[in-house]
C-alpha cells in the first residue's frame, strides 16, 4: 500500500516535470519545477531547472542580439536614406551657375554627366541666361572624367538650347586625352566653340565683351554725329 | 555566326553586373583602375574607359542591362586588357548597319559602336536576334 502510494507520487512528479518542459517548449521561459522535497528525484528536478535556466538565458541573449541587429539595420537604412538625399542635393548643388562679370556666365561641371544631372544642369543654365540676359556662357568640363557619345550629345544640346536664347556657349576644359577620344569616337564638335582651358575661355569672353562694347560706343557716336548734322 | 576569341589562360580581374545608370558610372571607373594597374598611360586609359562606357550604355539602353567580365591575358603575343560585355536583350538584326557611323535606332548619335571600335585595338561582336549581344574589346599593353 505504501509502495503504491510512493509510485503514485513519483508518477505525479514526473507528470509535472513533463508539464514544465512542455511549457518551456511552448515559450513560457519562466516555468520551473521548484521541487520542495529532498529525495532521489529532486536532484534530477534541480538539474532540469538549471538546464532551463541556461536555455532561457541563451534565448534572452539571442533575442537581445536580434534586437540589436534590427536596430543597427534600421540605423543603416536611415543613413542610406540620408545619403540618397545628400546625393540628390549634391546633384543640384554641383551645377552652380554664376555670373563672373558683366555678361558672362560660368558653369563648372564636376563629376559624371548622367542624363539626370545634365537635365538639371541645362535647366539651371538656361534659367540663369534668361534671368541675367548674359550673352556669353562658359561650360567648363575640366572635372568630367569621361566624355562618351551620350555626354557629347548632351553638351551639343545644351549649346544649341543656349544659342536659341541668344547666348554663345563656350565649352572649356577639354583635356588632350578627351580631345583625342572625341575625335576617335567620330563626334563632330566643330559647331561648338571650344577652348582648352577655362582661362582661354575667359580671355575669349572678355575680348568678345570689349568688342560688343566698342560696337555699342561706335553706334552711340554715330547716332550723335547724325544728330549734329 | 562569328566566334569570339577566348583563351583559358586569361586571368579574371573582375565581373560586374549592369542594372542601373549608376552601375555604368561605377564599372566605368573600375575599368579605368584596371587600365591604370596595367600601367596604361592616361590616353589609353581614357580610350578604353570611353569605349567600355559606350558598350555599357548600349547594354543598359537596348539590352536591359547585362554582365561585364574584365580579364587580362596574352593575345597575339601582346599583353591585353580584355573586356567582355554580354546582355540578353533583343540583339542586333543588322550588324553592318549598327556598326556604321551615325546609325541609331533611338535618340543617340549613332557613334557608340563604331567609335568604340576605333578606340580599342581589337573589337569583336556577336549578336543574335532575341538571344542577346556580346561585345569583346581588347587594348594592348
Ligand atoms: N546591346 C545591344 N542590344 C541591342 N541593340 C543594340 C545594342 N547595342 C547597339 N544596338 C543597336 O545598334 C545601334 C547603334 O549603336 P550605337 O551605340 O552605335 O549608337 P546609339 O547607341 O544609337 O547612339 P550613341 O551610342 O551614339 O549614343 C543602336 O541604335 C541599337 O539599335
Ligand atoms: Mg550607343
Amino acid at each position: 500500500m505504501k509502495e503504491d502510494y510512493k509510485i503514485e507520487r513519483v508518477k505525479e512528479r514526473i507528470n509535472y516535470i513533463e508539464d514544465v518542459l512542455a511549457s518551456v517548449a511552448a515559450g513560457d521561459i519562466d516555468a520551473r519545477i521548484n521541487s520542495e522535497v529532498e529525495d532521489d528525484l529532486s536532484g534530477i528536478e534541480a538539474a532540469i531547472d538549471l538546464l532551463i535556466d541556461d536555455l532561457t538565458d541563451e534565448l534572452k541573449q539571442r533575442k537581445k542580439m536580434q534586437k540589436e541587429v534590427e536596430e543597427k539595420l534600421a540605423k543603416i537604412q536611415e543613413q542610406q536614406k540620408t545619403i540618397f538625399q545628400q546625393q540628390s542635393d549634391l546633384l543640384e548643388l554641383s551645377s552652380p551657375v554664376s555670373k563672373v562679370w558683366d555678361n558672362v556666365l560660368i558653369l563648372p561641371v564636376i563629376g559624371t554627366l548622367d542624363s539626370q544631372r545634365t537635365q538639371i544642369m541645362m535647366e539651371n543654365l538656361l534659367e540663369k541666361i534668361v534671368e541675367t540676359g548674359c550673352t556669353i556662357s562658359i561650360l567648363d568640363i575640366t572635372g568630367v572624367p569621361t566624355v562618351d557619345t551620350q555626354v557629347a550629345n548632351h553638351l551639343l544640346k545644351t549649346v544649341t538650347a543656349a544659342r536659341l536664347l541668344g547666348t554663345e556657349c563656350i565649352i572649356s576644359g577639354i583635356s588632350p586625352a578627351i580631345a583625342q577620344t572625341i575625335v576617335h569616337l567620330g563626334i563632330d564638335l566643330s559647331s561648338i566653340n571650344t577652348k582648352a582651358t577655362l582661362q582661354d575661355a575667359m580671355i575669349y569672353a572678355m575680348k568678345q565683351n570689349q568688342l560688343s562694347e566698342n560696337v555699342k560706343l561706335h553706334s552711340l557716336f554715330a547716332d550723335s554725329d547724325e544728330n549734329e548734322e | 555566326m562569328l566566334q569570339l576569341t577566348t583563351d583559358s589562360n586569361w586571368t579574371e580581374l573582375g565581373k560586374y553586373i549592369i542594372k542601373t545608370e549608376h552601375d555604368i558610372v561605377q564599372v566605368r571607373q573600375l575599368i579605368r583602375v584596371h587600365a591604370k594597374e596595367m600601367n596604361m598611360g592616361i590616353i589609353d586609359q581614357t580610350r578604353v574607359t570611353t569605349a567600355v562606357s559606350e558598350l555599357l550604355r548600349n547594354m543598359y539602353n537596348y539590352g536591359g542591362g547585362g554582365e561585364v567580365l574584365v580579364e587580362t591575358g596574352v593575345v597575339d603575343d601582346k599583353n591585353a586588357l580584355i573586356i567582355t560585355c554580354a546582355d540578353e536583350g533583343s540583339g542586333i538584326e543588322d550588324l553592318d548597319l549598327a556598326m556604321s557611323d551615325g546609325y541609331t535606332s533611338g535618340m543617340g548619335m549613332g557613334y557608340g559602336l563604331p567609335g568604340a571600335k576605333r578606340l580599342v585595338d581589337r573589337f569583336e561582336i556577336k549578336s543574335e536576334k532575341n538571344i542577346g549581344t556580346t561585345v569583346r574589346v581588347m587594348k594592348w599593353r
